[in-house]
């Protein structure tokens, strides 16, 4: 009923001019049906603050992918030695005189220029999120969908490998590996980050097979002779796209922020190729003399992200699972 | 079936993934490359004949099962030798006093490795890793506990009122203030604190357990001694010293925590019991607190009580901004010096805490709730 309801708005006049051109009765309201994702996009329009979210949060991935084209400073050119100087120079629209360039000020020691390592972190940090979610998705479904498909002692294997995995203080272990396999790589950091990401996920997925798999389409596909691995991918598994959704959004926020707390500790990615986290590395120190935009505008950045990451979410999961609104 | 039993089997389930954990912990530390001795990689006094001194002073020539197996405490450390070149004989599972290695040290077992509490010395100092994590606990427990008192208060109070008040103005605020804290990387706030308390506005210490200029270090017998002095000096200054960390540990925990108690709170109010109260005129206050918030506090407990383990682990982040000496900072430390006793001292440590803080949660569980069948 409420769908119906809903198209009236729109679809009203519309119905209502072509129906006094033929004729028609007017109790015969045409409506155009809609599939499960037409319906899940109409709701998500609805939800303010998601779209400024996604908006905000397309814009910040078109920044980090054409951004660092249009950036004037070079992050890596380093002074030498006998220019080096503790302190950094403030924005230039704080200290009044006005330079296009010193947007975000520059960073005490090396002298980087701040606008041009937010810039540019944005690419690593993005990738490094997004990159882990894809494989923890990939990992957690596949490891979820066996579980509860087959249930026995593969579930019972995997589960235990889940309940293990998940009683490890994971941050330690995420720092512990970083520090010593990582080596300042970011393709290891996110590689660490995805195959650790993967255990909520999986119990979740595990849930919904448990119940998907005893459903009347299921046993009609296995009566026809469909393979195992057809039906977990293409039969189930669409079922629980939503939730999987979901947790992707969810993910990549958990996982710039992670990146960016391993990194500024300084195990993560290494300085060479900035991420929003091993930016702020050192900036500490220099927050006592003063230099508050080194710190600021690295962790705004983060801020920002996530705050558009986590609206989209929001919206997504009222858009795709409305019973579960809480 | 029976609580007891419930107790036991969920105990012995527990023993696999316990046995999992460790072997998870060693192999991370295995696959590493360099290993314990990569501290000296940096160092070009050392030669190559003083690393296979301290890697044959440290058990570190054996093939890793040999090293997992004395680890862990299975085998007998004084046995040398493997079969096949790479597993610990058999003879090695025997102890010193002729029984079983494995066996606690009062029935005639051994005292090395992790079962019988001994996780080795650390390699940086030589101190027991015991006492190296013993140390920490104090500060530890002193910064979390006082966070965690704080959030579970604040978590509680504002997700009820928020519930009971709802769309009001607290709630609102709430709701803005989930959304901000969930977004905000904890390291980047304490940072932000310190800049303004500290760095501008100087009302707070910017690092530090206390003020070294004027009290000794902390726990240490001087520090008694002033305590019993000077009382209110001491703590006063602790407590200022205190604010800042407690503040960075406990805003994004709030942020989720006080909306899980709204919405559980939410659900309760919603029951058809409270409904019958209120039509039965009962007071709304008594219906708020002894219908409705006895209800909704049951997941909320359990939620809790899984968040135990942190008041051990402390705040990696924070501990290390705010220079405070606790069990973060010691793990932070370790990694940077590859100390790996003492790293594995701490996983271990905490993935058992981990472990039993679960175990808890299930079994208080089970115990309120009539609802849950422990089968």
């Amino acid at each position: 009923m409420a769908d119906i309801a809903d198209t009236a708005p729109g679809a009203a006049p519309a119905n209502a001019a072509s129906n006094a051109g033929n004729d028609s009765p007017d109790y015969e309201v045409q409506l155009e049906s809609l599939n499960q994702w037409q319906l899940a996009w109409r709701r998500f329009k609805r939800h303010r603050l998601a779209v400024i979210g996604s908006l905000l949060f397309l814009f910040i991935c078109g920044v980090a992918i054409i951004g660092p084209l249009f950036v004037p400073y070079d992050y890596h050119i380093i002074p030498p030695v006998n220019v080096l100087v503790s302190t950094g120079r403030p924005p230039s629209w704080v200290s009044g005189n006005w330079n296009p360039v010193l947007l975000m000020g520059e960073t005490a020691n090396l002298q980087r220029d701040v606008f041009a390592l937010v810039i540019n972190g944005a690419r690593l940090s993005l990738a490094i999120g997004v990159g882990a979610t894809i494989i923890s998705v990939i990992l957690g479904a596949l490891a979820g969908g066996v579980a509860g498909y087959f249930g026995g002692w593969v579930d019972w294997l995997l589960m235990r490998i889940v309940d293990a995995l998940l009683s490890l203080p994971l941050l330690f272990i995420i720092l512990v590996a970083s520090a010593f396999l990582g080596a300042g790589n970011w393709v290891t950091v996110m590689l660490i980050f995805g195959f650790l990401g993967w255990l909520g996920l999986a119990r979740l997925v595990r849930s919904l097979f448990l119940s998907l798999r005893e459903q009347d389409f299921v046993y009609a596909a296995r009566a026809v002779g469909v393979s195992d691995m057809r039906i977990i991918l293409r039969h189930i598994l669409p079922n629980t796209l939503s939730p999987i959704i979901v947790f992707s959004s969810l993910s990549i926020a958990g996982v710039i922020i992670g990146e960016a707390f391993v990194s500024f500790l300084g195990f993560g990615v290494s300085a060479n190729t900035p991420t929003w986290g091993n930016v702020l590395t050192g900036s500490l120190s220099a927050l006592t003399i003063g230099n508050w935009w080194w710190s600021f505008f690295p962790g705004f950045a983060i801020v920002l992200t996530v705050l558009s990451i986590n609206f989209m979410g929001d919206g997504l999961r009222d858009a795709l699972d409305p019973r579960a609104r809480v | 079936m029976g609580m007891p039993r419930f107790i036991i089997r969920r105990l012995l389930a527990s023993i696999p993934v316990l046995f999992l954990i460790s072997l998870m912990i060693y192999g991370i530390l295995l696959i590493a490359p360099g290993g314990p001795e990569a501290r000296f990689a940096q160092n070009p006094k050392i030669t190559q004949a003083q690393i296979e001194a301290f890697k044959k002073r440290w058990g570190l020539d054996e093939p890793w099962p040999v090293q997992y197996c004395r680890w862990l405490g299975a085998c007998n450390p004084d046995v040398s030798g493997t079969v096949f070149g790479t597993l610990p004989p058999p003879t090695a599972l025997i102890g010193n006093s002729g029984l079983p290695n494995i066996l606690p040290g009062f029935l005639g077992g051994g005292d090395n490795g992790i079962l019988h509490g001994d996780f080795g010395f650390s390699i940086t100092d030589g101190r027991p890793v015991g006492v190296v994590i013993g140390d920490r606990v104090l500060p530890t427990l002193i910064l979390t506990g006082t966070a965690w008192i704080l959030w579970v208060t604040i978590a509680l109070a504002s997700g009820v009122y928020a519930a009971v008040k709802r769309y009001g103005w607290i709630d609102q605020a709430l709701t803005v203030f989930y959304y901000v804290g969930l977004s905000l990387p904890t390291f980047w706030l304490g940072l932000m604190l310190i800049l303004i308390f500290a760095a501008t506005l100087h009302l707070l210490p910017v690092a530090g357990m206390w003020d070294t200029r004027t009290i000794p270090p902390f726990a240490s017998d001087r520090w008694f001694a002033m305590l019993s002095d000077k009382p209110l000096f001491v703590l006063g200054d602790l407590v200022r010293h205190l604010v800042l960390p407690v503040v960075t540990l406990i805003v994004v925990s709030i942020a989720g925590d006080s909306r899980f108690v709204r919405s559980s709170m939410l659900d309760a109010l919603n029951q058809d019991y409270v409904r019958t109260a209120r039509a039965k005129g009962v007071a709304e206050r008594r219906v708020v607190i002894k219908h409705a918030l006895r209800n909704a506090l049951l997941p909320v407990v359990t939620n809790l009580g899984l968040e135990l383990p942190f008041l051990f682990t402390g705040a990696i982040a924070t501990e290390t901004i705010f220079s405070w000496p606790g069990m973060g900072r010691a793990f932070i430390d370790a990694t940077n010096h590859y100390d790996y006793p003492v790293l594995m001292g701490i996983l271990v440590i905490t993935a058992v805490l981990v472990v039993a803080a679960n175990l808890l949660a299930d079994v208080v569980y089970a115990l309120v709730d009539p609802r849950i069948s422990y089968g």
